[in-house]
């Protein structure tokens, strides 16, 4: 019997796995208290990959020539991928290597990730999928904060606070186990607002609902903040201890008065003056923000908005109560600590800071001076692959890009113009199946490792079963390139001695592993960083006292409205939102191959006012079509959705052919959840 | 143009201050002869009733921008490009705007105005920081207050005076309320509405005379009053302009890059006249302040006049006018029931909705505007649709493959099949997702028992 934790989203759901036979069966872990036992049907199916018969067990090579794949050995693999890199180095210098990460890997995998690009690679073109993620709400906690951690309390803490506002969050579906904290907030007095262009299955369990035109939950922050000062609601006692920047807020959002706000997101005045009153009534308030308010090309900005109202209100820092993100991803949150992400090395250190250079070469044993500096990010990396001065070459690990960037058939392009492309997956995703060279690695339950919570808590995810003949671990495949590539240092490749040099890496840093261990892990239930000792409790609540900014204070900063990057016109007269459902997960690499997961394939949701105008009924096909693609699915009619609004899932390859690539100029998040569409039946 | 040109500005309103956040970076000068630093104008009539703090209304205004209050301009000398201040001080212009907004209009009212010129003690204008103080000074000591003109503001200011407390009486010269807006039914409505809070409406009534005895209308009545406040209307602001020579008909006349008679000299906000159009509302003046700062800055981008949404704001009256519901050629599509006090009237041509008024009833007013500001073009039922009211869902009996657990994928049938609800718990897992589908679960369960002890 193994305790470890789900494969898939943020929530990391402890789940115990038991051998029966030759088959492994999951069961609850009820002592764990993110979830309680609890798990939705993508948790209880999970080890239903496991045997698949789209398994790979072998590295597989692609003639350019014939298109044809052959299997091979690894070492015959590992040298012909190396010596490509080499030839590419020598010929392009290094930036001709490109490294593409992913929000799902552990903690030990980004960290070498990291560590191969720029020890082993010399490269600074690395990011990871976890861009298209939380990265604007990283961006706006570390701006308002001077910290990223996506929930600075514990989840359960929603249960006892007062007022829980979801911006743009569907966890009723997306981590239905989080969803119980919900349901317990509302047993206890609670009121929980959802604010969603759909009225989802969370909305169906919230007391109050505002259903705002796509890509307007700024203004409608900003409106909030109106009224809450216009009422005077405003802490101000707090705003003069702990903040800097409340004037100016205060000034700019004079301007955004009720039915400015009405006209601009289509919700009523009425109802934002409820909420405003709600809010101002509430002795505790949460706000946490997710994808729906992230992904667009203001992001930051609206999640800035969004921290601003929890300010006003007195809130972060106060117990349950403040703001938080709901990352994504599995390890969304320990992905983007650890030296995945363009512009930082582990322990969240940035990647120009000379003492942070100074302190992470130490720990590799390289000099400062070798260290390269801030490369591309995610969708610039993408989109420089194959160009002059872009990466000639890209290794792959643990994302399925083709399905998940935006504007996928421009994406798509850029990997062909590549000279070289190695992918190393578990099934041979749609992103595999474009690779000169796919790795077959281990997936979860073959492997241990640690991953980063929605919460920052650090979990220990433990091999439950041996990997099949032919299969290792991304760790081992990191190191067999990086010796053969000459670098200058050996890489580990037992994870519990990777974690403990990532320990070493992260410590003094905003993100300090240092003081956690696997032991402590399994005894504690998880540990929350910042834990830089081993006698340190772990920090499961932040900015109880202070701030991580210089001089303690939470930053206020003042936002404008922009608007979406496309905005609708009389060619393109609806917006297009997208998301996930439940029983799939990501680009569905995983999910669709499990046989008890539904897999009905995408659809286009649209309101029956709209199916009427166009003439399109339930059930049939209508094709949405955007400035870069089209895509024809099954029309599914519900009035849960705006009128002006069409809805896609994300999961299968089409939605993204049709999103804009529009980047928020401080995340580099593209604009996933708005932009400009038609839709014909 | 290039950087170094100067830009001033005249007026510090709306209009003005939205440019210069526009031009923010370039050298601007603000001239605006109120003494308080910029306020958002559009909230005056919340501060007096009370749900705005008078501090929640300053706005924000660019670094470095020059900004002179209480700076009156008295003349512009258009072959110096120089303005002339009250003082007699000048200052020189690369390019000037005109944002002096509009002026409150005197209804002829005898005794209004005093022998030494200013306005009688007992009478208020409504149209700055200054009004509204004074107002709200006066309205601590009064117990009753005759509002003259029944537009949008004067309702506003109605509705504020009696929220606190006095006894207030609204007159218009029209046949009914908002008559520059909407119809006489919606009109209608909304008299009905306000006498239900405790307003009483005199309209189709001129007040005529102010003396000690009230205010007397030309039906005969006379209004015992404390205060006396006008919001008669407004007209454009045009006297230095038309002094100085420019184009001025009903306001300073522009072009569509808000360019007046003087290439050198723009026009914008309530003093300005695009087309036949004088809009008197801060979302066009806004708008055109946004296209001026982009026109200013170089881009190719014109003015085609406004969409204007009128809102109301004032607590329980709900009022919104969209475009020119009265004039705007269309069909009309209407659903007005008095017995609730909702009117509301969609204009639609060629499937664009091209004016509305929604009095009494703006639950689908997020969802209107949309449509008429993006101009979209609706399908021959949903005009009609967006007045119905929202369906309302029947329950019924789930069919056995309705999904009750979705965390499981779990269908009513299964969970007709357990026993009870553990059954259901560890051989369906249905409940141990979420959590969502307990009550569902309980209830199918209990409805078969049910059915099983009647049988």
């Amino acid at each position: 019997m193994t305790q470890t934790h789900c494969p898939y989203c943020s929530l990391q759901c402890g789940m115990t796995l038991e051998r029966a036979g030759r088959t492994l069966e999951v069961q609850a872990w009820p002592e764990f208290p993110v979830n309680e036992g609890a798990l939705c049907r993508k948790g209880w199916t999970a080890t239903g990959l496991r045997g698949h018969r789209e398994r790979l067990t072998t590295p597989l090579v692609r003639d350019r020539e014939t298109g044809e794949v052959r299997a091979t050995g690894w070492d015959e693999a590992l040298d012909l991928v190396a010596g490509r890199l080499r030839e590419l180095r020598t010929s392009y210098g290094a930036d001709a290597v490109g490294v593409f990460g992913g929000g799902g890997l552990t903690n030990e995998k980004a960290y070498q990730l990291g560590k191969l690009a720029r020890v082993a690679l010399g490269t600074s073109q690395i990011d990871y999928n976890g861009r298209w993620c939380m990265s604007s709400a990283a961006s706006a906690a570390n701006r308002a904060f001077g910290i990223d951690r996506g929930l600075p309390f514990p989840l359960a803490d929603v249960e006892q606070t007062d007022v829980l506002v979801l911006v743009g969050s569907n966890l009723a579906e997306t981590m239905p186990p989080a969803a119980r904290h919900l349901d317990r907030l509302r047993a206890n007095g609670g009121h929980v607002v959802v604010i969603d262009p759909r009225r989802t299955p969370t909305a169906d369990r919230a007391d109050t609902f505002l259903q705002p035109v796509p890509g307007t939950d700024l203004p409608l922050a900003l409106g909030v903040l109106h009224l809450l000062d216009a009422m005077g609601a405003v802490d101000e006692p707090y705003v003069a201890a702990r903040t800097t920047g409340w004037d100016d807020v205060r000034r700019a959002v004079a301007a955004w008065w009720p039915e400015r706000v009405e006209r601009v997101t289509g919700v009523p005045a009425s109802s934002l003056r409820a909420l405003a009153t709600l809010l101002a009534g509430a002795d505790r308030a949460m706000v946490l923000t997710a994808r729906g308010a992230e992904q667009h090309a203001q992001g930051t900005d609206t999640v800035l908005a969004w921290i601003d109202v929890a300010l006003a209100l007195g809130m972060p820092g106060r117990p349950f109560a403040g703001y938080g993100c709901l990352t994504g991803q599995g390890n969304g949150q320990g992905g983007r600590e650890h030296g995945q992400k363009a512009d930082q090395l582990p322990g969240y250190r940035m990647i120009d800071d000379p003492a942070a250079r100074e302190h992470v070469a130490r720990v590799w044993g390289v000099p400062a001076a070798t260290l390269p500096g801030k490369g591309r990010s995610a969708y610039e990396l993408l989109g420089a692959l194959g160009t002059d001065g872009g990466p000639k070459a890209l290794l792959v690990f643990g994302s399925n890009i083709v399905v998940s960037a935006p504007n996928a058939t421009h994406v798509a392009s850029r990997l062909a113009d590549l000279d070289l492309l190695v992918v190393a997956d578990i099934v041979m995703s749609e992103t595999a199946a474009l690779a000169d060279v796919v790795l077959p690695v281990t997936q979860w339950a073959e492997e241990t490792g640690t991953m980063t919570n929605l919460e920052g808590r650090v979990i220990l995810r433990q091999r439950a079963v041996a990997p099949p003949e032919g299969v290792r671990s991304d760790l081992d495949v990191i190191a067999g390139i990086a010796s053969r590539v000459g670098a200058p240092v050996v890489f580990e490749t037992d994870p519990e001695a990777v974690f403990a040099e990532l320990g070493r890496a992260s410590s003094g840093g905003r993100a300090d592993y240092a003081g956690i261990t696997y032991d402590r892990i399994r005894e504690e239930n998880g540990v929350f960083w910042p834990c830089p000792t081993d006698d340190h409790p772990g920090t499961p609540r932040l900015f109880a006292s202070s701030f991580a900014h210089e001089d303690g204070r939470a930053r206020f900063v003042a936002v404008e409205h922009r608007g979406p990057a496309e905005p609708v016109d009389a060619a393109y007269p609806l917006h297009l939102t997208t998301g996930r459902v439940l029983a799939q997960y990501q680009s569905g690499a995983q999910t669709r191959r499990v046989r008890e997961l539904p897999d009905d394939g995408p659809f286009v949701e649209l309101h029956p006012m709209l199916a009427d105008r166009i003439g399109a009924h339930d059930g049939e096909p209508v094709v949405v079509t955007t400035r870069r693609g089209e895509l024809k699915a099954p029309a599914r009619v519900v009035d849960t959705i705006r009128p002006d609004t069409v809805f896609v899932p994300f999961h299968w390859v089409g939605a993204n052919r049709l999103t804009n690539d529009a980047l928020d100029p401080v995340s580099r998040m593209p604009e996933f959840k708005v932009c400009a569409c038609a839709v014909t039946a | 143009m290039t950087g170094a040109e100067r830009i001033v500005i005249v007026g510090a309103g709306m209009a003005a201050t939205r440019l210069a956040e526009g031009l923010a970076g370039l050298d601007v000068t603000l001239l605006g002869d109120e003494p308080h630093p910029p306020y958002n104008r559009i909230l005056l009539s919340a501060v007096l009733e009370g749900t705005h703090s008078a501090d929640a209304i300053a706005m924000r205004m660019p670094a470095h921008l020059d900004l002179r209050l209480g700076t009156r301009v008295v003349e512009i000398h258009r072959e110096d490009r120089e303005v002339e201040l009250a003082d007699r001080g000048r200052v020189a212009y690369d390019r000037l705007v005109l944002a002096t907004g509009s002026i409150p209009t005197l209804p002829p009212i005898r005794g209004l105005v005093r022998m030494d010129g200013r306005l009688h003690e007992r009478v208020h204008a409504f149209r700055t920081l200054e009004d509204c103080r004074r107002l709200d000074t006066a309205a601590a000591h009064a117990r009753n207050a005759v509002v003259v003109g029944g537009g949008l503001l004067g309702l506003q200011v109605a509705r504020a005076l009696s929220i606190r407390g006095l006894a207030t009486e609204v007159v218009e010269g029209g046949e009914h309320l908002l008559r520059s807006q909407v119809g006489g039914r919606a009109g209608a409505i909304l008299a009905r509405d306000l006498e239900r809070l405790g307003t009483t409406v005199y309209t189709g009534a001129r007040a005529v005379r102010l003396d000690d005895a009230g205010l007397t209308l030309d039906n005969g009545y006379t209004l015992e009053t404390d205060l006396v406040v006008l919001t008669a209307g407004g007209r454009p602001s045009t006297a230095l302009a038309r002094r100085a020579g420019l184009d001025v008909r009903r306001g300073i006349v522009v072009d569509h890059h808000l360019r007046t008679s003087d290439d050198r000299i723009h026009a914008i906000g309530d003093c300005a006249q695009h087309g036949s159009q004088v809009t008197g509302f801060v979302p066009p003046a806004w708008e055109q302040a946004g296209l001026l700062a982009r026109h200013l800055a170089g881009e190719d981008v014109s003015y085609d006049g406004a969409r204007t949404v009128a809102r109301l704001r004032a607590t329980d009256l709900d009022v919104a006018v969209l475009g020119d519901p009265e004039r705007a050629e269309g069909q009309v599509v209407e659903v007005s029931n008095p017995v609730v006090g909702s009117h509301r009237k969609l204009v639609v041509r060629d499937g664009v909705i091209v004016a509305a008024t929604l009095v009494g009833d703006l639950s689908r007013i997020g969802l209107i505007t949309q449509h008429y500001d993006r101009g979209t073009v609706l399908g021959p039922r949903e005009p009609g649709d967006l007045l119905m009211g929202e369906r309302v869902a029947t329950p019924m009996v789930l069919p056995d493959e309705a999904e009750v657990c979705a965390c499981a994928g779990v269908s009513a049938g299964r969970i007709r099949a357990c026993a009870s609800f553990e059954d259901a718990r560890t051989t369906t897992r249905a409940t141990t997702g979420c959590g969502g589908c307990a009550p569902a679960v309980r209830q199918l369960l209990a409805t078969r028992t049910l059915e099983g002890t009647t049988t």
